[in-house]
């Protein structure tokens, strides 16, 4: 089993540099989903996040509450709810994306929504109130200070994005089910692993795994490099 | 820093701006995908062919779909799941054609009382191969199988040993082909294997995953006195047999027996439930794996050096006692015509 392993490292190595086509086209299609869906969901739950974070009003606990809930959604599950919604005899059908990339992109982007909104939320909320009452005290207006505030807890914010970007380049269950594995199209690490092992081609899929927490680690210590630099 | 400093005031100056360039970039990106999808699932020359795990994990679809792409233009995309799930897909309209091998859920699945509203949810099933299903164990083989005994006396042996607890049976437990086989040869005995050991996964264990993993399963489960025994297809065992030192194939199919065979069925959805399935080009994919060259192809491919499937289209009423009359098989001549000059 070490031989298969090491055999599985030198493998991906060579896999990597040769620029097999088919590891690139996973590599490819695992961060061009995983990256749009959560650039996607940054866009949409950074600002109701930090919002509710900003805010008090009647209903903020339960809102807090369902947030909650809904970041540790188990991905498989949001699989099976996007696959029902985009089945042909689903409400959505009629427009064919079932087994497509926008498929995955959308499982993918529902499950960061409240990863990305929480940790927005409690970033905001963990700010030094007397920062909050310092730039009030400027003559600030809840424009300018809802800035300020992102600004000064941007550090978490990153944190969260990170988190669902990994997330999302991690997760199995909903991008087979909805993505449908298929290759030079949907087919990304986690599922072509999924496949290799399936096959006994442990080989590549180890080396798959091999690549894939390397892609991770540079993209985190760039990340953790870039959130330093801010201070 | 300071030369970051006036991007950075843009950006500042312009808050409004800049974030309705990136919703506009971002709803733009997303746009494109969801556009390039939504004209990839109306194009005629991209089908969903929805099969099971045997037939591409074996090498066979990568081996034989270039070669009908290369003739036609037509682009396959390949869903591997299960018999059960692939023909689940076929029902919900999200495949245009479906290769499975449970032919009772085939027949089902091209009955028109079982259909919607009296209209079956495929049309003309084809016969396309078989391979054959072995049943694998360890050396000391506790059931005492002999090869060259037919496949009651092995069903009976195997009850045996289960019942006094001297072996334990994988079984895939997922709805599969495979699985349907193996419920199949059970009740062949009269056994309803997840009821006689419902609840006792030291005799009978439903493993809910893939071949391969059953088989690997079976193979780390080499207790001395008590081990495992599990169905398999020959191209996943062929797969394997060379990691998997221990196990040994204790039965197989004899001469004059069909019960271990497992033919392969292809048909195309029906477009009067699914009016979006690619018909046409379905029927010309049923037509390039009938056809005599697709025929061939079959059975030239080989994976370490063994054979894996046998064409059968048109003889399977002798191979493996299929019911298949001389109008099915006619019904497909017009859509093999375009591949009939070409050779292996």
């Amino acid at each position: 089993m070490s031989n298969e392993i090491i055999e599985g490292i030198l493998e991906g190595l060579r896999l990597i540099f040769t620029f097999d086509s088919e590891v690139w086209g996973v590599i490819e299609v695992s961060f061009r989903v995983s990256l749009t869906s959560t650039f996607l969901a940054a866009l949409v739950a950074l600002p109701i996040g930090s919002f509710i974070g900003l805010r008090t009003f009647k209903g903020k606990k339960e809102v807090t509450n369902l947030i909650n809930t809904f970041m540790g959604f188990p991905p498989v599950v949001m699989g099976l709810v996007v696959y029902l919604l985009l089945s042909r005899t689903g409400p959505f059908g009629a427009l064919g994306l079932l087994y497509s990339t926008s498929a995955m992109i959308i499982a993918q982007f529902l499950l960061a929504v409240p990863i990305i909104m929480g940790t927005a939320k409690a970033a905001i909320e963990s700010v030094d109130p007397i920062l909050k009452e310092t730039v009030l005290s400027l003559g600030a207006n809840e424009r300018q200070l809802w800035w300020e505030l992102i600004k000064h807890s941007k550090k978490s914010i990153i944190a969260g994005f990170l988190v669902a970007f990994g997330q999302a380049i991690s997760e199995v269950g909903a991008v087979m089910i909805v993505g449908g594995n298929i290759r030079w199209e949907t087919r990304t690490f986690t599922t072509s692993i999924v496949l290799q092992t399936r096959m006994g081609e442990f080989g590549m899929a180890i080396a798959l795994g091999v690549i894939l927490i390397t892609i991770a680690f540079i993209v985190n210590y760039g990340l953790t490099r870039l959130q330093t630099r801010v201070d | 820093m300071s030369t970051r400093k006036p991007l950075k005031q843009l950006i500042i100056d312009h808050k409004t701006a800049v974030i309705l360039a990136l919703v506009i970039i971002a709803g733009g990106s997303i746009g494109i995908y969801f556009a390039i999808d939504y004209l990839n699932a109306q194009n005629p020359e991209k089908i969903t062919l929805a099969t099971t795990t045997s037939t591409y994990d074996s090498g066979l679809l990568d081996y034989l779909l270039p070669k009908f792409t290369e003739q036609t233009g037509i682009q396959i995309k390949v869903l591997s799941v299960g018999t059960g799930t692939a023909i689940q897909y076929g029902k919900d309209g999200n495949a245009d054609v479906i290769l499975v091998h449970s032919r009772s859920r085939e027949d089902d699945f091209v009955n028109a009382s079982l259909g919607v509203d009296g209209i079956p949810y495929g049309i003309h099933r084809a016969c396309v191969m078989f391979n054959d299903f072995i049943i694998v164990g360890h050396e000391s083989n506790p059931a005492n199988l002999q090869l060259g005994d037919n496949i009651t006396t092995v069903m009976t042996k195997l009850r045996y040993a289960m019942d006094t607890g001297n072996m334990t049976f994988y079984s895939r437990g997922d709805n599969s082909g495979t699985h349907s086989k193996e419920k199949a040869l059970w009740a062949m005995i009269g056994v309803d294997a997840a009821v006689r050991w419902e609840n006792q996964p030291e005799k009978y264990t439903e493993t809910g995953q893939g071949m391969a993993a059953t088989l690997l399963m079976t193979y780390e489960d080499d207790d001395a006195e008590h081990e495992g025994y599990t169905l398999v297809d020959r191209g996943t065992w062929l797969s394997f047999y060379e990691d998997y030192t221990s196990l040994d194939i204790l039965a197989e199919s004899i001469i004059g027996e069909d019960l271990l065979l497992n033919p392969y069925g292809v048909i195309p959805v029906n477009p009067i439930i699914h009016p979006h399935v690619k018909y046409l080009s379905a029927c010309r994919f049923v037509g390039f794996l009938t056809s005599s060259y697709g025929q061939n192809l079959i059975d030239a491919y080989r994976k370490n050096d063994q054979i894996l499937f046998h064409a059968n289209f048109g003889t399977c009423d002798v191979d493996v006692g299929c019911t298949t009359t001389t109008d099915e098989i006619g019904i497909w001549t017009p859509f093999q015509a375009e591949f009939t000059d070409l050779t292996v």
